[in-house]
Order: structure tokens, then sequence, then C-alpha cells
């Protein structure tokens, strides 16, 4: 499934420091376009910075980073490449004061330009493909985790971003809502989206993912396919933690 | 008797009559009480009281109307301040932060006499100095010195409030809008300030009723509002214990509805309706 090289996201000797924590301690990494892949590593590893750092929520100290040929150093840049970026976060993030419909709409709207009739039917389809289109009217409060976690992935679909990044879309869920999530993550998977997702669902990184990247420390530690990696990991920093999190 | 259509209907309509008396706001019934002594004391003993009434009439408008446009002055000049209080832009958040910071420690009695009697004093000290003729000759408009004052001082009270509200929504909320492409002024227009509105609201009327209040302060510097009118009434007739009940009552009528007004869109602005 891997394209010849074509990256669509170009990192280059990222460095990013919280006070005297080095978070990212040179990150390089190419994403290619219609590639997924999966990020694993210990909490505090840097992993949610480094996929924060890609859309510029967080801003990183030295290196740079390329998004579909923009790279992020102006306002107006940052602005174009996250109206392409996609983001779905742990805690969801949706709006509580609009319905879901507005949820989906308000972004397409103001950025998009879209038209009322547009943003609605474009919304529609979303919330049907994500499985809740009977749920448009209620307010995000009124639905489960795993359904407002699926609106807020129909949120960034609306934009129609060509990345879309996980930042452990799963981690706050109860255990019987996770599957209807990963179930929607397949699919977008299949139809070919550009994903980068941090998250300790294996199965998913098994099924879906055209890489997995280890990090710890503020660095990369091993990367290959999933099942490689998982299976016959070469670094021991690698087998410590996947004894951990696969037993 | 579970079977008896009529029973159960019974029951249902004296829920239904139980649950309509709870949803009225029981301190309406405060503001009752308040109106019909005011209305019992002008029709059983309409000397003195009718005279009262009458002569304060007009101040009760300026208080009201000094009032209105003051907060409305101060809701707008205090969601810049609250802007600039949380803005990541350390001189912008250096200025908010001198200004909140000095109006809060000046009495506003201390900053209305400095609008109305020493603002214009410098203005004709410059026009003398600069000798430009329109700042010789200028002299205070007491209603526009004195709605001045109290939004300047009340919009600093209002940044606090504003930077509350603004400070009790998630990061995400922020991270979020900006991650689907809204740049700031967007973002806290469509998804961070109309939550913070809510949270603030009870503040915020809080900060109407006291502004009401506080706006028997411009009597000193000559507008003719309620108190004012009420002393002037005082001096000619000499009868304060009448005189000053009659002017709290109109003042506790005032503030007592603006509460309820608050407790009203408070009850209508939750999120699920």
């Amino acid at each position: 499934m891997i394209m010849q090289s074509d990256p669509i996201i170009q990192i280059n000797n990222i460095h990013k420091h919280f006070g005297s924590v080095h978070a990212l301690r040179g990150i390089d990494l190419d994403v290619q376009r219609g590639e997924v892949i999966v990020v694993i590593g210990p909490s505090g590893s840097g992993k949610s910075t480094l996929l924060r750092c890609i859309n510029r929520l967080e801003e990183f100290d030295q290196g740079s980073i390329v998004v579909d040929g923009i790279p992020l150093d102006s306002a107006e840049n940052i602005n174009a490449v996250r109206t392409e970026v996609g983001m779905v976060f742990q805690q969801f993030n949706l709006f509580p004061h609009l319905s879901v419909l507005d949820n989906v709409t308000l972004a397409q709207r103001i950025i998009r330009k879209r038209d009322k009739k547009e943003a609605h039917e474009v919304a529609m389809e979303l919330l049907n493909k994500v499985g809740i289109p009977d749920k448009a009217e209620c307010y995000p409060l009124q639905l489960s985790g795993g359904q407002q976690q699926r609106v807020a992935i129909a949120r960034a679909l609306a934009m129609n971003p060509k990345i879309m990044l996980f930042d452990e879309p799963t981690s706050a869920l109860d255990p019987e809502m996770i599957q209807e999530v990963l179930d929607v993550m397949l699919t977008l998977a299949k139809e070919g989206m550009t994903m980068v997702v941090v998250s300790h669902e294996m199965g998913f990184a098994r099924a879906a993912a055209d890489r997995a990247i280890l990090m710890d420390d503020g660095l990369i530690v091993e990367q290959a396919a999933p099942k490689v990696l998982f299976s016959q990991p070469k670094e021991e920093r690698t087998k410590a933690f996947l004894s951990k999190v696969l037993s | 008797m579970q079977n008896n259509p009529e029973l159960e209907k019974e029951s249902d309509r004296e829920n239904g009559f139980h649950k309509r008396i709870k949803d009225v706001d029981q301190w309406w019934l405060l503001v009752v009480i308040v109106v019909l002594l005011i209305i019992l004391l002008i029709t059983t003993k309409p000397d003195p009281y009718n005279r009262i009434l009458k002569f304060v009439g007009d101040g009760i408008w300026v208080t009201l109307y000094t009032t209105v446009i003051s907060f409305a002055l101060v809701l707008v000049l205090g969601l810049f301040g609250g802007l600039g209080r949380t803005s990541n832009n350390k001189l912008i958040r250096g200025i908010a932060s001198v200004y909140v910071e000095v109006v809060r420690g000046v009495p506003l009695l201390v900053q209305l006499i400095i609008w109305y009697f020493a603002f214009p004093a410098i203005v004709k000290d410059l026009g003398q100095a600069w000798n430009i003729q329109a700042f010789m000759t200028y002299k205070a408009n007491p209603i526009v010195m004195a709605i001045l004052g109290m939004t300047v001082c009340y919009a600093a009270y209002m940044s606090e409030v504003y930077r509350a509200g603004i400070e009790s929504i998630p990061k995400g909320q922020m991270e979020a809008a900006r991650s689907l492409g809204m740049n700031y002024f967007q973002a806290m227009g469509y998804v961070i300030l109309p939550q913070a509105f809510r949270v603030i609201l009870p503040p915020l009327g809080n900060e109407f009723v006291t502004l009401l209040k506080d706006s028997s302060l411009v009597s000193v510097v000559a507008v003719a509002d309620l108190t004012r009118r009420g002393r002037e009434f005082m001096a000619a007739n000499f009868i304060p214990i009448q005189t000053w009940m009659m002017v709290a009552l109109l003042y506790l009528v005032m503030t007592l509805i603006a509460a309820r007004a608050v407790k009203w869109l408070e009850k209508h602005s939750r999120y699920e309706r």
C-alpha cells in the first residue's frame, strides 16, 4: 500500500522543549500520500506532541515541517495547513453549545464558505457514514462517548482534509464503545486517507496501518510494518514496551 | 385504581399545576409585594408619597438610562479588556492588566469627580498651552461624564468577569476550533465566547444590579438622578423618613426586577433546550 516516495508530510529534525523538558529530540519522519501510520510509545514519549506539531497546535523550537508542499512558517500558511489537516482529540472537544449538525457545518460555512444547504448535505452524508444520522439534532452532551467521537471524526472530515491526525481517539472511551470508533477509522484507512494515529489499539494497527512507529523519550526508536514490529522487534526498548502492552 | 382513567387525569392535572407553580420564580412574589407597598403608600397617603413620586419621577428615568447606556458600553469595553487579559501577546496583556489594576484601585466616587471636575480642567490647561480655542471653553456635560466614569470603572471589573469566563472554557475547545482552520477571532466568536457567556451570566447580572445601585453616586456630579432628586425634595420639604423610604423602595423595585430578568435569561440559555 505504500506509494513510491511522494511524501505529503515531511518532518525534519524537530526539537521541542517544555521548560527544561526536552520533549522532542530530533524527529525525522516522512509520511507518504495515502499512508496510515500508527505511533505507539509510553506516556511522555512525545508522540502526542509530535502529532500536535504537524498542525502547529504546538510550536516547535527547531527543525521544519512541510505539509502538502506548504511549510509551517507563517500565520497564513499555518491556517492553510490546518484546513487540510483534520484532527481528532482524545477528549472529542465537540462544541457543547451547538447541535451535532451545527458542529459539523460550522467550519464548512465560515472557512470553506459553503452555503447552508450545501454544508447541511455534506454534514448529513458524513453523519450517515459514521452511523449516527438520527442524532443530528442532538446536543453533544446527550450522546455517548463513542457517538461523540464519531461526530468529531465527521466534523474533521467535513473540511475535506487530505490528512487526518488521531490523538488517542479511543483512550477516553468505555471498552464497548471503542470498536465503533475503530470501525469508522478502518473505513477511512481503506478509502486511502492519509492518517497518523497515536494509539495503542494493536488490532487496528495490524489491520489498517502500513507502518508502526515506537517513540520513546522524544526519539523514534524503531519503525516497521506493524506485523514485523510487533512480532520481531529489533530494539530492546521496543521489546520491553511491547511486552507490557501486548500482555 | 390504576385503571381508572379519570383519576389518572386528575393527578396529571394536579402535577401540571404544581409544576407550573414551581416553574414560576418565587422571588417574583417579593417584587409584587414591594410594588403593592408603593401603590398602597401613594393611594392611602398621597401627601407626601404621591408628591415624592411625582417629584423624583424624572430622576428614575435618568438613573435607568445612565445605567443601561453605561452597561451596554461596559459589555463592549469589558470584552476588549477580557480578551486583552487572556492574550498571549505580552504588550496587550500588560496594557489590559495595568488598566484593570489601576481602575480597580480607585473608588468610583473619586473617579466620577475626576471625570467631571479634573478632566475639564486638564482640557482647559491644554487648550491654554496649545492655544486651542475649543479646548479653552470646554465645558463638561454631567451626564456624558457620569456615563464615561461609570463605564471606565465598571469595564475594569467586567474585564475580570470576561477573563474568568474565557478561562473556564477547556483549552481543547480553542484547539478544536483552530485545528478546523479558524483564526483566533473566529474561534473566539463562534466557539469560546458563546460558551463563556453562559458561564458569566450570573456575575454579569450581578454587575448590572451593582451598577444600578452605584449609579446613585452620579448625584454628586450634577446629574439629576433618583438620589439627587430625593435630596432636592428633602431640602425643600424636610421629611427625610418618607422621602428616603420612597427612594429606597423605588431602587428596590428596579434591582429586584433586574435580578429576576437575569435569572430568566440564565434559565433560557442552557445547552439542551
